[in-house]
C-alpha cells in the first residue's frame, strides 16, 4: 500500500548507512512529497515577489498564491479565522498574547493536562508571570486523561488547552467531551491539533473549539508554517501583539489602526514560498483517504506493539480505535539513544528523548522513550524491516 | 597528523570498518576501557553538561599521570569515555593538554554519532582537559 505513496517522495529513493530508508519518526515531521517540493520551488524561480501591497504582476501571482493556502485551510477545516503561523507553538503563542493577556485577569484559571506538548505549557506558564493566572494541570493516569479530576479543574475555569493527540502515545483525548463540559460554563477551549490533523479531518465549527492550532510539516507540507483557527467569538476579543507592516490599516505618527482580518496577526513578510508548499500539501492530502490509512496503520502499529512486548519491551501506546499509530517503548536495560542509534545504522529512523513532554514522561517514570510513528506512505514491509532491526540490537547489546 | 600508538591503533581499528552498525558496536567494546566511577561519587562537579545521557567524568593526577574514572547511562557514550580513558590515562598533564578532539574524527567516530553525541564526546573531552589545567595551576 505505501509503496505507490513512497513514489510521490523522493526521499525514499535515499540510502541511510546502506540501507533503504525506513522512516519512522512522522511524529516529529513528515517527508515532503514532490508536489510540495514543486511548488516552493516554483514560486522561488518564477512568482517570487512580496505579497499584498505591491500591482505588479509577480506580487499578485505571489499573494494568490499565499492567499490560496488560507482559503484551502478556511474550507478545509471549516472555519472563518485562519491566522498563518510559523507552527503550532508560534499559534499557542498567539493565543496566550492576543487573547489571553486581554481577556485573562489575575486569579483566572487555565485547565492545561499533564499531557501537552511544552509548547502548550509553557506559554501559559509565561503568561501566569505575567498576569498571575491560576494553571491548573489535569493528571494522566494509565496513560489517559482523568476525567473526573478534570470535572472539578474545569469550576471556575476560563480556558481550557487540551492536546488533541498525544505527540508521545499517540492516545486521542475526549475532546469532544472536554469542549462540550467547558462550553458549558463558557470557558473557552484551545486544542492542539499537531498530532491530530495528519491523521483525521477535523470540522472546526462541529468540533465547537475556539482555537485550533496546527503545523504544515506533520501533514507532508514544507516546516516553518503553521495556523491557529479561531472562533468568530474568540476573533472579537483578540488583540495584535506583533506590530510591523502588513497587520496595519493606517500609520501615522499619532498612532496605527489596524487590520479588521486575521492580517492583524500577520505583522511582517509572511511564509510565502511555505504557503505554496502547505497549499500544495493541502490539495495532495485532500485526494488521500484519512480514514482508511488510519485503520491500516493503526493494524501495523498495533502488531509491531505486540511484537514488541513479545521481545521484552515495554510499550506505553495503547493504541485504541480513535488513537495514532504511535508506539513508544522502552527497553528494560538498552538505553533509548543506543537503540536509535543502531537502528539507523540499519537505516531506520525513530525518535528518542522525552519528545518535548518532560511532565508525561515523569508521570511514566522514564527518562525517555523510543518512539516509532507510522504515516501514509509507511506499510508492513517498514514494520517487517523494523522489527528485524531490533532484533538486530538485541542480538548486539545482549 | 602524527598521534601517540595508542590512539593511533584506535583510528586505524574504525577505519578498517566500513559497516555503521559494526562501528557502533565496536565503540561499545570500548567501555570495557573505562575505570568506572561509582555511582554514589556521583556529583554536580563531575557531571558533564551539555550530554543527552547522564554522564560523569572525575581527573586525578597522581606522580605526574593523569587518570580519569567515567560513568554514563548509554553504553554509547561509555565507549567514548573508554576511547577517552585510552587517550589520557597515564599520560602526563602536559600531553593531555595538547591533544586534539581531531583523532576522533580521523577515526570516523565522531560522524558515526548524531551531533548531540558528537558535541557530547568534544564536551568529555573539554571537560577532561580543563580539569588537568585547574589541577596542575
Amino acid at each position: 500500500m505505501g509503496d505507490w505513496m513512497k513514489q510521490d517522495f523522493p526521499i525514499f529513493s535515499r540510502e541511510i548507512n546502506g540501507r533503504p530508508l525506513v522512516y519512522l519518526d512522522n511524529a516529529a515531521t513528515t517527508q515532503k512529497p514532490s508536489c510540495v517540493i514543486d511548488a516552493m520551488s516554483n514560486y522561488y524561480s518564477s512568482s517570487n515577489a512580496n505579497v499584498h501591497r505591491a500591482v505588479h504582476t509577480l506580487a499578485g501571482e505571489a499573494t494568490e498564491g499565499y492567499e490560496e493556502c488560507r482559503k484551502l485551510l478556511k474550507s478545509r477545516y471549516n472555519c472563518d479565522y485562519a491566522v498563518i503561523t510559523s507552527g503550532t507553538t508560534e499559534a499557542i503563542n498567539l493565543a496566550a498574547r492576543a487573547w489571553g493577556e486581554y481577556n485573562l485577569r489575575a486569579g483566572d484559571a487555565v485547565v492545561l493536562t499533564e499531557m501537552e506538548h511544552h509548547s502548550d505549557i509553557v506559554p501559559w506558564q509565561m503568561l501566569a508571570e505575567r498576569i498571575a493566572i491560576e494553571l491548573r494541570f489535569i493528571p494522566v493516569e494509565n496513560g489517559e486523561l482523568d476525567m473526573e479530576a478534570f470535572d472539578v479543574a474545569l469550576e471556575g475555569a476560563k480556558l481550557v488547552c487540551v492536546v488533541h493527540t498525544s505527540n508521545v502515545l499517540g492516545i486521542r483525548n475526549p475532546v469532544e467531551e472536554i469542549i462540550n463540559k467547558s462550553k458549558a460554563v463558557n470557558a473557552k477551549v484551545l486544542i492542539d491539533a499537531a498530532q491530530a490533523v495528519p491523521h483525521e479531518l477535523i470540522d472546526f465549527k462541529e468540533l465547537g473549539a475556539d482555537f485550533l492550532a496546527f503545523s504544515a510539516h506533520k501533514m507532508c507540507g514544507p516546516t516553518g508554517i503553521g495556523a491557529l483557527l479561531i472562533s468568530e467569538d474568540a476573533f472579537s476579543e483578540m488583540e495584535p501583539f506583533m506590530g510591523g507592516g502588513d497587520m496595519i490599516e493606517t500609520v501615522t505618527l499619532q498612532g496605527s489602526t489596524y487590520q479588521s482580518n486575521e492580517h492583524k496577526f500577520e505583522a511582517g513578510t509572511p511564509r510565502i514560498a511555505e504557503g505554496f508548499g502547505w497549499a500544495a500539501a493541502l490539495e495532495w492530502i485532500s485526494k488521500v483517504d484519512l480514514e482508511s490509512h488510519h485503520t491500516r496503520l493503526l493494524d501495523i502499529a498495533r502488531d509491531v506493539s505486540r511484537q514488541l512486548k513479545e521481545k521484552g519491551m515495554t510499550v506505553y501506546s495503547s493504541l485504541g480505535p480513535e488513537d495514532a499509530a504511535v508506539v513508544s517503548f522502552t527497553h528494560p536495560t538498552i538505553h533509548p539513544e543506543d537503540f536509535a542509534r543502531l537502528l539507523d545504522a540499519q537505516g531506520i529512523a525513530v525518535r528518542t528523548g522525552h519528545h518535548c513532554a518532560q511532565p508525561l514522561m515523569e508521570r511514566l517514570g522514564v527518562n525517555g522513550t523510543i518512539r516509532a510513528s507510522f504515516y501514509l506512505y509507511n506499510d508492513e514491509s517498514d514494520a517487517s524491516i523494523f522489527l528485524s532491526g531490533i532484533d538486530r540490537v538485541l542480538e548486539a547489546m545482549a | 597528523m602524527t598521534w601517540p600508538d595508542s590512539i593511533q591503533e584506535i583510528i586505524e581499528e574504525f577505519q578498517e570498518i566500513d559497516d555503521q552498525f559494526e562501528r557502533l558496536e565496536v565503540l561499545m567494546d570500548f567501555s570495557s576501557e573505562v575505570d568506572e566511577l561509582p555511582v554514589e561519587e556521583w556529583n554536580d562537579s563531575n557531571l558533564v553538561k551539555g550530554c543527552q545521557s547522564i554522564a560523569h567524568i572525575e581527573v586525578t593526577i597522581r606522580d605526574d599521570k593523569v587518570w580519569m574514572k567515567a560513568a554514563a547511562d548509554a553504553k554509547m557514550v561509555q565507549g567514548l569515555q573508554g576511547i577517552l580513558s585510552i587517550a589520557v590515562n597515564g599520560s602526563t598533564p602536559q600531553t593531555v593538554l595538547e591533544l586534539t578532539p581531531a583523532f576522533a574524527e580521523e577515526a570516523g567516530i565522531l560522524v558515526s554519532l548524531t551531533p548531540s553525541r558528537s558535541n557530547g564526546f568534544r564536551t568529555m573531552f573539554d571537560m577532561v582537559q580543563h580539569r588537568v589545567k585547574e589541577a596542575i595551576e
